[in-house]
């Protein structure tokens, strides 16, 4: 499976629960696939879509989603902490793990030895699972979603993307309005 | 409100902000100080409340955990995108740091809570400000308030008889103008010492 595949299947399993896609090529291939109001395309402060997804299912009671990278959660691994200190904390975190800095020219991530599986479960993740099928990732997300407890879902991603789509260029203040927006009506 | 009601203004840190904390024997309790702090934040509307433990706001992470309630992030940047995530289910959340903290999450300000305009309110405590002379503060004590200015967030040090101007003040520039802002505390406001 590759990222486009992958998130794609994310995207057709959670049409109206919010999803947090990290920056970089994550946001871009989302924002391409479906530019729905209940995406939030995080184009910055890498590390922190799982932490804002946990403060969205946290403070909102709801189920969140988020899209994260090898890249990023290594930069904040802290966010499986934070999410599995809460038992009942309605949050599906779906790692994208593409073994590298894709959108800053491909640069190995230092990970090659690390079990994000184990991670997960050693932090008090209810489930924490390992996919490499689209088909089954969207199945997955979807018992995830039905669950509420932190769920986490590692994708290994195998297969280079087609062509990457260009940067998100939206208005960002507009964005957060318009994803607060659709939040509130769930 | 101009900054006159307010107190003083970021760069003028001293006498007016130093006033409260000088008063006679009548003076309250440090804990009765950040309780206070506490029930007028929740008044306000604010919350949930997610901080990291620093020395100086202790006590008002004492009244919160006995209240309303607090969840600890373990560092102060994932702290900010935990509250990024709350205010998008249309809370006005808080997270409570060191500056020390402040200076871990420049990033996640920059390019998250300040450009999406995420109403949330950072209480930020001043180490290395008189009277702290712990070196290994005195540089992030010095750049606290410029470093907010310079992000683009409003910032005021917290009074003890200006707390209900301050926080509606504060309320209404997140609630109203769709923006991070910060109140800072200066290291006796709640009776630490060095």
């Amino acid at each position: 499976v590759n990222k486009t595949e992958a998130v794609r299947a994310v995207i057709e399993a959670a049409p109206r629960e919010p999803i947090v896609f990290t920056t970089g090529y994550s946001c871009r291939i989302a924002k391409h696939v479906a530019d729905r109001p209940n995406h939030f395309y995080m184009t910055g402060s890498m590390g922190l879509a799982a932490s804002i997804a946990t403060g969205l299912a946290l403070a909102g009671r709801m189920h969140a989603v988020a899209v994260d990278g090898d890249g990023s959660l290594l930069m904040n691994p802290g966010c499986l902490i934070t999410a599995g200190m809460t038992a009942d904390l309605p949050l599906v975190h779906v790692l994208l793990d593409d073994g590298a800095y894709a959108s800053t020219g491909g640069q190995d991530t230092p990970s090659a030895r690390a079990d994000f599986v184990a991670w997960a479960k050693a932090c008090g993740y209810a489930s924490a699972t390992r996919t490499r099928d689209p088909v089954e990732l969207a199945l997955l997300l979807r018992r995830a979603l039905a669950t509420p407890a932190p769920s986490f879902i590692h994708c290994p991603l195998a297969d280079e993307d087609e062509r990457v789509p260009p940067r998100v260029d939206l208005e960002l203040a507009g964005h957060f309005r318009r994803f607060s927006r659709h939040v509130a009506t769930l | 409100l101009s900054t006159v009601t307010l107190g003083a203004p970021r760069t003028a840190a001293g006498p007016s902000a130093e006033t409260a904390e000088t008063a006679g024997p009548a003076a309250p309790s440090g804990a009765e100080t950040a309780a206070e702090l506490a029930d007028l934040l929740v008044e306000a509307g604010f919350g949930p409340f997610f901080g990291t433990p620093c020395g100086i706001l202790a006590p008002l992470y004492r009244a919160l955990e006995g209240g309303i309630g607090l969840h600890t992030v373990p560092r102060e940047d994932a702290a900010v995108g935990v509250a990024v995530g709350a205010a998008a289910a249309g809370r006005r959340p808080v997270v409570l740091m060191q500056n020390s903290g402040l200076g871990q999450s420049v990033n996640a300000l920059a390019s998250l809570a300040v450009p999406y305009q995420v109403p949330l309110l950072l209480i930020v405590s001043l180490r290395g400000v008189v009277p702290d002379p712990t070196q290994e503060n005195l540089v992030m004590g010095r750049i606290t308030e410029p470093l907010l200015e310079g992000c683009g967030i409003p910032a005021f040090r917290l009074c003890a008889d200006r707390f209900p101007a301050q926080i509606a003040w504060a309320r209404r520039v997140a609630g109203m103008e769709h923006r991070p802002v910060a109140l800072l505390v200066p290291p006796r406001l709640f009776g630490w010492s060095a």
